[in-house]
């Protein structure tokens, strides 16, 4: 498998509060992965762990602090002219968390797509046009009568199908899909799932899941990634990571994963949520964590490989002892 | 308690939601709804975006706001029906008997007042308790909840999203109530802060003994937690049962599908079909049945008759083909896991 994107050492601070107390926030910090092609790759963690800032990141809304993303090996800091900036966002476009807010009310619902062709592929005539709107649509699952209705008259599951028939139309690479189904009842989440699954498999289209329900994500993905606080604590292939964790972060939110199937277990920890502004050297995990040692406060934890492809955050973890923080 | 343990008995309630005149009849979000819910039980009540299950919370609260409005049917608190009563006798028994945790507690509590303060609006509402009094109570249900009592100076914003749903379950047990109604009050925390916020209020309930009413999307979150289930759809009760037969072998259709529409995290991974259409536009509500255009049962007599909710292996189903136990063995195998 050949690799699309990789990040070197990404990071995005913000800053905040007044001119007096001028503070920096870690949203991302030092945040190196890659995707490779046909590859549905899963961004997983708490809300505020920097998952959708990546996704900003990689979609170029948002300049790094430092750090570099590669994009078929070609820096994005490269990119100048406005025909490379909209040849890099049809490549890889997004689809957003909600789509009662991501699609324009006041026109049809081929109106997106349309317009998505008008400007990326202007080599298309108006007939073509209508026709490749109604061959993604087909792709996504919709019929061709969905082509002429107002997002109204739609549903929660056929309002992202639209959002995913958009980015296809843009003949993606890499499709940057943000929570796309957390919103959506439980009874249609799967069949966005499955269209995700199908879009790798029938169109050769990568995917960045990004999700905080870990169920959903072994569903669909090859990999799983896991920030915690900015950065990533444990990332592997999606089965051996939820089989044998070694972070004891991935061991405490596998262990909170409810499932009906499995005898209750009794997590002890209460969830609050880390410190990112202005963060101490050190792992940022390690006020919850049970077996911090001495280390774990002096120095940041790097990402190293204990298994092959399997990489962890953890001294103790790196050490080769065997971390079992929480029971799952 | 004259009548037993039952401390709610709600029969036969329905809530429309008025239109414009003109813009045709009423919307019919809650539809003929009975239950009871004994003392100290544990009701957890599952259903998709528009099923009508806050509907039915704000209905047996007594908060319906106009356009909607009930219809029909009683809400028996502790032997008393509060349907019809002004809002100066419901406000005694809000707080004190029975009282309500919203969904969104970033809305639910005041942004400019601190927790503190609006323990205190709520104790002063009910009696003139002295300052002691009040701080001693405060510091008491903080301590309940696990939040260390200097939080009652903070204000909501400087609260983690946790920390704001506890503080909303303290408040709601200032009074020791009979009753705690909770709409979704974990939905907007993450998965490791929900579960610790489920522990926490199974195990209030279980000291302090009041009966909770939990209202969710997501059906495997109270799987470990209710005592009993009821499953909405389309504005009616589909099953009520015990929680643990329903999850072992649930019997209407939209509760199997419901259960296979989660992915695990253990054993083989399977595909999955999720249930095909979506939920009805309570407008246009099907025939018949009202689950029949999605379910891979449904026979020609599912269009026509709506089933009422039948009772079948100490369950209460709304299922023709259960009822007169047509839906065979070999046809559920094709749906288990």
């Amino acid at each position: 498998m050949s690799e699309l994107l990789r990040t070197e050492r990404l990071t995005k601070h913000f800053k905040i509060g007044g001119l007096l107390s001028r503070r920096t926030l870690h949203a991302v910090d030092d945040v190196s992965f890659s995707i490779g092609e046909h590859e549905i790759v899963a961004l997983a963690g708490e809300s505020g762990s920097g998952k959708s800032t990546i996704a900003r990141v990689l979609a170029r809304i948002y300049q790094p602090t430092s750090g570099q993303v590669y994009f078929e090996g070609k820096p994005l800091s490269a990119i100048r002219s406005r025909r490379d900036g909209l040849r890099y966002a049809s490549l890889v476009p997004m689809v957003f968390q909600d789509p009662f807010a991501s699609i324009n009310p006041v026109f049809r619902a081929q109106h997106g797509v349309l317009r998505i062709l008008k400007l990326h592929r202007p080599e298309l005539s108006a007939k073509q046009r209508l026709d490749e709107a109604a061959r993604v649509f087909g792709v996504v699952g919709l019929g061709a009568d969905m082509l002429q209705r107002f997002p109204y008259e739609l549903s929660g599951g056929q309002r992202q199908r639209v959002g995913f028939a958009q980015a296809l139309a843009m003949r993606p690479k890499l499709i940057l899909a943000d929570e796309p189904v957390s919103m959506l009842d439980v009874s249609i989440r799967i069949g966005l799932l499955n269209l995700m699954a199908k879009l790798r498999d029938e169109e050769g289209v990568s995917i960045l899941y990004i999700t905080h329900d870990i169920a959903s994500a072994r569903y669909v993905a090859d990999r799983l990634i896991v920030m915690y606080a900015g950065q990533i604590a444990e990332s592997g292939p999606i089965e051996e990571v939820l089989t044998a964790p070694k972070h004891p972060y991935t061991q405490l939110l596998l262990s909170a994963v409810p499932d009906p199937m499995a005898p209750l277990s009794q997590v002890t920890d209460r969830g609050e949520p880390p410190k990112v502004v202005d963060p101490a050297p050190g792992c940022r995990f390690r006020w919850r964590c049970p077996l911090a040692i001495e280390q774990c406060s002096a120095v940041t934890p790097a990402l190293a490989e204990v298994r092959p492809n399997h990489e962890v955050a953890c001294h103790v973890a790196q050490t080769g002892a065997e971390v079992r923080a929480f029971a799952s | 308690m004259s009548e037993g343990h039952e401390i709610l008995e709600v029969s036969g309630l329905s809530v429309d939601y008025m239109l414009p005149q003109g813009s045709g009849a009423d919307i019919r979000a809650v539809d003929d709804v009975s239950f009871t819910v004994d003392r100290g039980e544990f009701l957890g009540i599952v259903g998709e975006s528009g099923c009508g299950k806050s509907t039915l919370l704000f209905a047996v609260a007594q908060l319906l706001a106009p356009p909607a409005h009930l219809a029909a049917g009683t809400v028996k608190f502790k032997g008393a029906n509060l349907v019809g009563l002004t809002d100066r006798q419901l406000s005694a028994i809000r707080w004190c008997d029975l009282s309500v945790v919203m969904q969104s507690a970033m809305n639910a509590l005041n942004p400019v007042k601190s927790i503190g303060a609006q323990f205190k609006d709520a104790l002063q509402a009910h009696g003139k308790p002295s300052k002691e009094e009040i701080a001693a109570r405060s510091a008491a249900v903080m301590r309940m909840v696990g939040i260390d009592p200097v939080h009652l100076k903070s204000y909501p914003h400087q609260l983690s999203g946790g920390m704001r749903q506890r503080s909303m379950i303290a408040m709601a047990m200032l009074f020791t109530p009979d009753l705690i109604i909770m709409d979704e009050p974990t939905s907007a925390l993450d998965v490791v802060a929900q579960r610790a916020l489920m522990l926490q209020i199974k195990e209030l309930q279980q000291t302090y003994g009041f009966a909770v009413i939990f209202v969710t999307h997501d059906m495997s979150l109270i799987s470990h937690f209710s005592d009993r289930l009821m499953v909405m759809y389309a504005g009616q009760i589909d099953e009520l049962g015990a929680t643990r037969t329903i999850f072992a072998r649930p019997l209407h259709p939209y509760t199997q599908g419901l259960l296979e529409a989660f992915p695990s995290i253990h054993g083989p991974r399977v595909p999955l079909k999720g249930i095909p259409g979506n939920p009805p536009d309570l407008a246009m509500i099907p025939s018949g049945c009202r689950f029949h255009p999605r379910c891979p049962h449904a026979v020609e007599r599912c269009t026509v008759t709506a089933p009422d909710l039948y009772p079948v292996d100490g369950d209460l189903v709304r299922c023709l083909r259960r009822q007169d136990g047509s839906l065979s063995s070999r046809e559920e195998g094709s749906l288990s896991r």
